[in-house]
């Protein structure tokens, strides 16, 4: 019963989602950037011209899956409370746990759906590249049959929609208490930004700071959650490195899930006290 | 012995305003009981109370003080919820959905499944009247069409208790009119009933009992045909009488100790001619059709 309402409100908001301009808009954009990779770069044959699309490519699904992952989070959530459809929601027999949930696994679908079609572009333009080069290199001149881990492009889009999991679950957190969708961005695109960059302070200082700084930085480190845990795209992609055991994509996952919990249930606890 | 529909017992709502915290009263000690299968009107001006109380009793706000229980249970539960239907006011819902799939949304909330679902959209649609609009989108709806789909979502799930606030505002007279027919249908099925407004000609005769509050406090509370009698005065209804005939009544009245306070023709209301211009030609086509 509470997995059917939860899917229910998860499904209303898909299709409000996939109706709005925004989400199109941004999805078309991606698609172009992605598709155009190999027209930003100095031709380089071998390795080199993959490498730089697949950087190009995954570049490009953490910039806009970040910017969905935060703006539609906002938006459908604010969407409700200022329509006023919240309260004929919230009238019913529905928890709120209920409510956020299914709020947040609508977005999710969302992002899935977008990070799939710039993995299929992406493997797309690889394979089409790697074709090319092959095909100009014989297999006794380069000595392998193929450049790329097709498989490990979904794999690491995978990873992507985890890590852009906890982005939604932090926009939702906020959202929880913010009065305004505005505050809520800008808020959220700065805790993006801590996450994706706390390692640099982290490396640099906590070898060296001592007491309540090495203190702040640990605390630092473990309330924000480090996005550059994510970024194993290349070594997942290219056969030219080793590959990323399964077991660490199962860490890594676990990571994500855990931080998206611990924010949703943050935002539950600010959300069922809110007044409408 | 049964529990009341709704019993609100010393519910008082304060809100924060301003950087200092400086406590607004919305709702001041509010005691209130409402029976089963009674239809109830909460009247007053804007700001009363009118609709902080509906919220607090729907889960939507928390009460400062008191408390308030439908059918028994606490309202702040989402199972006392399974029993309740609500019309907001100036109802806004999903524009992509059409009407079909919105009810069906709702049906799924209130945890309708499979083909007792199916029937349940298909009658409360037909119910309302909007079975022929059903199929289009809630964006293209007009207002009464709005308050119609609104409706059906309140009651898809069957519930006891209903809530409706302000349900004809913005609705012409025709609509008000299908709206009031619609609640006494709902009586007559043993559902109780809590509408609010304002507008006081259209629930006088509607509701069984009303409260009237006014700055968040109660000010009366009672049976709408007692509180509309005035024990002071009669009412003698005459047709066809002549001047003479007048005067003599007159007379008579003044021989037994009674006043005549006021003699003139009777008048109309405007909506009763409305009713009649609007509703005679549809009637007519209909007929041909």
């Amino acid at each position: 019963m509470i997995w059917e309402r939860t899917a229910a409100i998860a499904a209303n908001t898909f299709l409000e989602a996939v109706r709005q301009k925004f989400f199109n808009a941004l999805l078309l954009l991606a698609i172009a950037l992605v598709a155009s990779a190999r027209f930003f770069q100095q031709f380089d044959f071998g390795a080199g011209e993959l490498k730089f699309i697949a950087d190009f490519g995954f570049g490009a699904l953490f910039v806009f899956g970040a910017v969905l992952s935060v703006f539609m989070t906002a938006q459908l959530f604010f969407n409700e409370l200022e329509n006023r459809t919240v309260q004929t929601l919230l009238a019913k027999p529905l928890h709120r746990i209920e409510f956020l949930v299914g709020k947040w696994l609508g977005g999710q679908l969302v992002v899935l759906v977008f990070v799939f079609v710039i993995c299929f572009i992406l493997a797309g333009i690889l394979w089409w590249r790697e074709s090319d080069l092959l095909g100009r290199l014989s297999v006794s001149e380069v000595g392998v049959r193929a450049l790329v881990r097709y498989s490990d492009i979904f794999l690491y889009g995978f990873l992507q929609w985890v890590k852009f999991g906890v982005v939604s679950s932090i926009t939702l957190f906020i959202a929880s208490f913010s009065n305004t969708n505005l505050y809520t961005i800008v808020v959220a695109f700065f805790v993006l930004l801590v996450c994706q960059l706390q390692y640099i302070a982290r490396d640099a200082y906590t070898a060296t700071a001592e007491g309540l700084s090495r203190w702040l930085l640990t605390l630092i480190a473990w309330v924000f959650p480090n996005f550059q845990l994510f970024n194993v795209g290349e070594r997942m992609v290219l056969l030219a490195n080793d590959g990323l055991p399964i077991e660490v994509v199962l860490r890594i996952t676990a990571y994500g899930v855990i931080y998206m919990v611990l924010f949703l249930a943050l935002a539950l606890l600010h959300f069922r006290r809110r007044q409408f | 012995m049964k529990p009341a529909a709704l019993e609100i017992n010393n519910l008082t709502k304060d809100f924060s305003v301003g950087l200092r915290g400086r406590k607004l009263r919305a709702v001041d000690g509010l005691d209130l009981t409402v029976g089963e299968n009674e239809i109830f009107g909460l009247l007053g001006p804007n700001g009363s109370g009118k609709s902080t109380t509906i919220k607090i009793l729907l889960g939507l706000l928390s009460a400062s003080q008191g408390e308030c229980r439908i059918l028994g249970k606490s309202s702040q539960s989402a199972s006392a919820r399974l029993e309740v239907g609500y019309l907001p006011e100036a109802p806004y819902f999903y524009r992509y959905l059409t009407g079909r799939e919105l009810v069906a949304f709702y049906a799924t909330i209130c945890g309708m499944r499979g083909a007792a679902r199916k029937r349940a959209i298909e009658e409360v649609l037909d119910r309302v009247g909007i079975a022929d609009a059903a199929d289009r989108r809630v964006g293209t709806y007009s207002k009464g069409m709005l308050q119609r789909i609104g409706l059906a979502q309140a009651l898809v799930h069957d519930p006891k208790f209903i809530v409706l606030d302000e349900p004809t505002a913005g609705v012409d007279p025709l609509g008000a009119a299908a709206i009031g027919e619609i609640i006494l249908e709902l009586k007559e099925q043993g559902k109780t009933v809590l509408v609010s407004s304002h507008l006081l000609t259209q629930l006088e005769s509607l509701c069984d009992r009303v409260v009237i509050l006014h700055k968040g406090r109660k000010v009366i509370e009672g049976n709408v045909d007692s509180l509309l009698l005035d024990e002071t005065v009669e009412e003698i209804v005459v047709e066809g009488l002549k001047p003479s005939g007048r005067q003599a009544l007159q007379a008579v009245v003044h021989e037994h100790g009674g006043h005549c306070r006021e003699t003139s023709g009777s008048k109309r209301s405007l909506e009763s001619i409305f009713m009649e211009a609007v509703q005679a030609p549809a009637e007519k086509e209909g007929s041909q059709t």
